[in-house]
């Protein structure tokens, strides 16, 4: 407890009377109440460490929006979690330096401060009569709810602290902030009919028919090839399907079989997939490298597939930075495709011109020289697991999102986010787009760059 | 986990136990895992060191370590004692010493550690921050399993 004197101790002072005229029951439970949005909310006293009145608080740039900010607590810098935001609540206008009821609560090793409408008392309760949560309670999440509990005539929510905050919930909540703008487009599963019920006569039901097909085009894309239509391709999927309309003549437009969902992802796949990069989309991969006098690099290649792209990446990079020490992560979860990437040997009249300078003759033919072939581990690794890679400059990551689950997408991109250096770059397939507001697109054309915004 | 180390192990796998054994050895589809792995009964584990770092763990269940440790003893082993435990170890210690070999050739340096084993009922493996690679074996004996985490040292 604080030395101040705060509401918390006079609560503490006034409720032996409270308990007797509650008398009977036993208290085994005691939980801080307080009000959200005009309801009445209680946490388990075990989880608050102290309670107190703050204003000004640091403001932190690209959090969450229910982040208020940081508060120097006596010298401890803790985090400021505006609650009324984070459910959904109105938030009561105040001004600007006016103070705010905080709660500085303790989940495991974790303190920070929950900013809520007002902060009433320590209320002491029998755990048996805390009620399971009804549904009827919808503001807030219903796993967010520990239970109900009636005490003098008023009913209490009591929240689940160690649900909200614990940092498991903060990592699984990143996915949804990807997902979200997935949602906006009918997901790839539902072809519901949404927002043309708004709309009327023939005009509707032609609509409700084109969705409904590109619905079941998105489940086949899916189902046959896994490739997952949403945010990240939701642009092409789109002229695609209406190309794919024309092509079919109205004929049948949904994909039946594996061959279907290939001629539908014909033209999908970025420039020179499957063999070295032509001298245009190396230099057009070049134009995107920033200016940068560093002495190491080092890239992640997810998803590399035979190796192609790496090597030709490689190459690029060499000719940019002739004195830089670069390194290549390059994987891929296919055994098969991968396996032959090491030891790849070329035919030098097949190679275009710009490579053949670091081509030297080997046993068997030609490969590129140690220099270029030290500088990529490939490894047999699934970018799903974890992935033990230190901070990266470049991602390179063409066609591989689009083949993952939706959720899965929403994950890796997470991952790159966390992984690439502030200046980064991230590659992706061409018609493909990171279309967060974590990612600003840096070029159009054959090469989809991005940097973090 | 790199291309290259994994030919070696799973060729020195095939070829020991083949040797070993003196019979039918069928290699399963590889593939990765990166939660905590189910050991079956009997594990013995071979450290890495050297360029990288890592381990690897050759997991089968009791009545297939038996059969094996009897096979290779010639003689019919019918509890768990010292000389079966002794003979997996071994085992382990082969086929480990013969893909550190062949990769030695391809220029990558490794070093091992003594091999350890471990018994027991409902055992699980998990390694931080790396995936495993799972090469899974069948053999007359009964199925064996070789659990490869390596990662490059930082």
């Amino acid at each position: 407890m604080t030395s101040q004197a705060n509401p918390l101790d006079a609560a503490i002072l006034e409720r032996p009377e409270e308990g007797r005229k509650e008398k009977a029951e036993k208290v085994d439970f005691k939980m801080v109440t307080f009000s959200l949005g005009g309801k009445e909310y209680g946490i388990d006293i075990m989880n608050v460490k102290e309670i107190a009145r703050a204003g000004r608080f640091t403001y932190v740039p690209n959090v969450a929006p229910f982040v208020r900010g940081v508060y120097n607590l006596r010298g401890d810098i803790i985090s400021v979690i505006d609650l009324r935001v984070m459910f959904h609540l109105p938030v009561e206008k105040r001004e600007e330096d006016a103070l705010e009821s905080l709660l500085i609560l303790r989940v495991e090793d974790h303190v920070f401060g929950v900013i809520v409408d007002s902060i009433d008392k320590v209320v002491g309760i029998s755990r048996s009569s805390i009620q399971p949560p009804h549904p009827i309670f919808g503001d807030i999440n219903v796993k967010y709810i520990r239970g109900i509990v009636e005490n003098a005539g008023k009913l209490y929510i009591i929240l689940d602290i160690a649900k909200i905050f614990s940092p498991k919930a903060e990592r699984e909540e990143h996915p949804a902030h990807y997902e979200a703008p997935a949602a906006a487009t009918p997901p790839a599963r539902t072809g519901a009919p949404g927002p043309a019920a708004a709309r009327s006569g023939t005009e509707r039901s032609q609509t409700v028919e084109a969705e409904m097909t590109s619905g079941f085009v998105k489940e086949g894309l899916y189902s046959f090839r896994h490739f997952a239509v949403t945010a990240v391709n939701e642009a092409w999927f789109r002229t695609r399907f209406s190309e794919w309309e024309r092509l079919r003549k109205g004929t049948d437009l949904q994909l039946h079989e594996e061959a279907d969902a290939d001629a539908f992802l014909d033209g999908f796949s970025s420039p020179y997939t499957g063999t070295l990069w032509g001298a245009d989309y190396l230099d057009a991969v070049t134009s995107c490298l920033p200016e940068t006098d560093g002495r190491s690099l080092n890239v992640w290649n997810p998803g590399c597939g035979k190796g192609f792209e790496t090597w030709s990446l490689a190459c690029a990079l060499r000719r940019k930075y002739p004195q830089a020490r670069v390194k290549i992560w390059a994987n891929d979860s296919d055994l098969l495709a991968i396996s032959m990437a090491p030891n790849m040997v070329f035919d030098v009249d097949e190679v275009p011109e710009p490579y053949r300078e670091f081509l030297v003759k080997g046993r068997n033919g030609w490969t590129f020289d140690p220099a270029i072939r030290d500088s990529i581990f490939f490894e047999f690794h699934d970018v799903l697991n974890s992935n033990p890679l230190p901070p990266v400059d470049l991602i390179l990551c063409r066609d591989m999102l689009s083949f993952l689950a939706p959720e899965e997408q929403g994950r890796v991109l997470n991952d790159f986010h966390e992984k690439l250096k502030g200046a980064g770059l991230l590659i992706l397939g061409t018609n493909e787009t990171a279309a967060t507001d974590a990612w600003k697109p840096l070029s159009s054309g054959a090469v989809s760059a991005f940097a973090k915004a | 986990m790199r291309v290259e180390y994994i030919n070696p192990f799973v060729e020195s796998a095939f070829n020991v136990l083949k040797e070993v054994l003196q019979g039918d050895v069928k290699r399963g589809e590889l593939y990765l895992k990166s939660t905590s792995i189910p050991v079956m009964g009997v594990a013995a584990i071979v450290g890495l060191a050297g360029d990288v770092e890592g381990r690897v763990l050759f997991d089968m269940d009791k009545p297939t370590a038996l059969k094996v440790a009897s096979v290779m003893n010639g003689e019919e082993l019918k509890v768990m004692d010292e000389l079966v435990k002794a003979t997996i170890t071994e085992l382990a210690n082969m086929i480990t010493a013969q893909a550190v070999t062949k990769l030695h050739e391809l220029g990558f340096k490794f070093d091992l550690t003594p091999p350890a084993i471990f018994t027991g009922e409902n055992m699980e493996v998990s390694d931080q921050d790396v995936e495993a690679l799972i090469v899974p074996m069948e053999t007359a004996q009964g199925k064996l399993e070789i659990n490869v985490a390596i990662r490059e040292r930082g």
